[in-house]
């Protein structure tokens, strides 16, 4: 008997290495892959940022701003308190009067702000039903903010007057945040007081009502000419009208408080003695 | 037993995410404005006062999503890692892209504190991938 010979061992063929993905290909490819997405975020950004629309010639702005602050009383009923938020709260200081001595409404914002260029539509309705603004010119918000280009007037070298109120407009900044105006030591104290955060806009009626903030969102005039929200503010049962007019009325109301009801033509309508009992 | 370091590593920027989603939870119950610009691009106040900051309907801050999602990433990520830690992680990079979205596009302004979570979950994503090749 034969020893069965062991086979040889069958030589394996050498595999050639394959070089395998390098670990930082799959990482890097998660972190390209958002920075893809962002910048198309970024792209669609872009392309729907409405253009900041050209400012009116001043023709044209007097049309406009005789329309707004010429809203027959019926608009005013008609829309009451509409879409506007309350954000008005009863204050207690030194009731706080303007230079000629008449109770005194402070304004202070500034024009890159969003905020304040949707409340300077209802300020100036509600201003107009007490006295009158020439030079008011129109603007809009910052190109790189929330809700931009956001079409307004600007208060900076307008001029208000009134047989029962005093305006005073602080624009802290313009449209590219470049300083304009500076608010006076006892103003920047009534702000601080009433608004420790320092928001803005700020409106102080002589020290009895304050709000920050806008009372309605600025988006609802995003991309619409002055002369189309203008138009709109005739119709109450618009979405400008009933934030616009609807902040107006707040805002009369709370003027009202502080002028003792004059003028009776405005303060006695039932819908501004309603919410004047909202204000308390 | 001391964790892998990339297990640590997540570990502790699930962590600070929970830091995160905190602070922002109480900014918003506090009614206070957030340690950041607020005007420009980058603008916190804008964006943590936006509908999109609480979830639909309801007035719960969205941050407070964040705090459940990293408080179960600190927890997954005290595993070894594998699927579930990419899985995860998927998850939160999917709403981070939303909330994104929602800067961008609808706000057009960031909040400095939400970039900052998003990036730390943008990191553990990154680790849980990197962790499996």
């Amino acid at each position: 008997m034969t020893a069965k010979r062991a086979a040889p061992a069958r030589k394996q063929p050498m595999r050639k290495p394959v070089a395998g993905t390098p670990a930082w290909v799959a990482p890097s490819a998660v972190v390209a892959g958002v920075a893809l997405l962002v910048a198309t975020f970024l792209i669609i950004r872009w392309y729907l940022t409405p253009a900041p629309p050209p400012p009116l010639s001043s023709d044209t702005t007097t049309v406009v701003v005789t329309q707004i602050t010429t809203l027959p009383v019926s608009e005013f009923d008609s829309v009451g308190q509409g879409t506007a938020n309350n954000l008005l709260k009863p204050v207690s200081g030194t009731p706080m009067t303007g230079v000629t001595g008449k109770p005194e409404v402070l304004y202070i914002g500034a024009e890159f702000c969003p905020y304040c260029a949707a409340q300077r539509w209802a300020l100036i309705v509600a201003l107009s039903r007490f006295g009158s603004f020439t030079g008011l010119k129109t603007t809009s918000s910052s190109s790189s903010d929330i809700f931009p280009n956001t079409p307004t007037f600007t208060f900076h070298a307008a001029t208000y007057t009134s047989q029962y109120i005093d305006f005073r407009a602080v624009e802290t900044s313009d449209r590219d945040q470049k300083p304009l105006e500076t608010p006076t030591a006892a103003e920047q104290q009534v702000w601080t007081k009433y608004d420790p955060a320092g928001s803005i806009p700020f409106v102080d009626f002589g020290n009895r009502y304050a709000f920050s903030g806008a009372t309605f969102s600025p988006d609802l005039l995003g991309g619409a000419s002055w002369q189309a929200i203008a138009d709109e503010l005739r119709d109450p049962k618009s979405a400008q009208a009933l934030a616009i007019v609807g902040s107006a009325n707040l805002i009369t109301a709370a003027i009202c408080k502080m002028t003792s009801d004059q003028p009776a033509t405005v303060c006695s309508s039932s819908t501004i003695q309603d919410l004047e009992k909202k204000l308390g | 037993m001391a964790l892998p370091r990339a297990q640590a590593a997540a570990v502790l920027i699930s962590v600070a995410g929970i830091g995160i989603s905190i602070y922002l939870t109480a900014v918003h119950f506090a009614g206070v404005v957030a340690a950041c610009p607020a005007s420009g691009a980058i603008n916190c106040e804008a964006v943590l006062a936006s509908p999109y900051a609480v979830l639909a309907g309801s007035s719960v801050p969205t941050s407070d999503l964040g705090i459940a999602w990293f408080a179960v990433s600190a927890a997954v990520w005290t595993r070894p890692s594998g699927w579930v830690q990419v899985a995860w992680s998927a998850v939160g990079l999917v709403g981070v892209l939303g909330l994104v979205f929602v800067e961008i596009v609808l706000l057009g302004v960031i909040c400095l504190w939400c970039t900052a979570a998003h990036a730390l979950v943008l990191a553990l994503m990154v680790i849980a991938v990197a962790a499996r090749t």
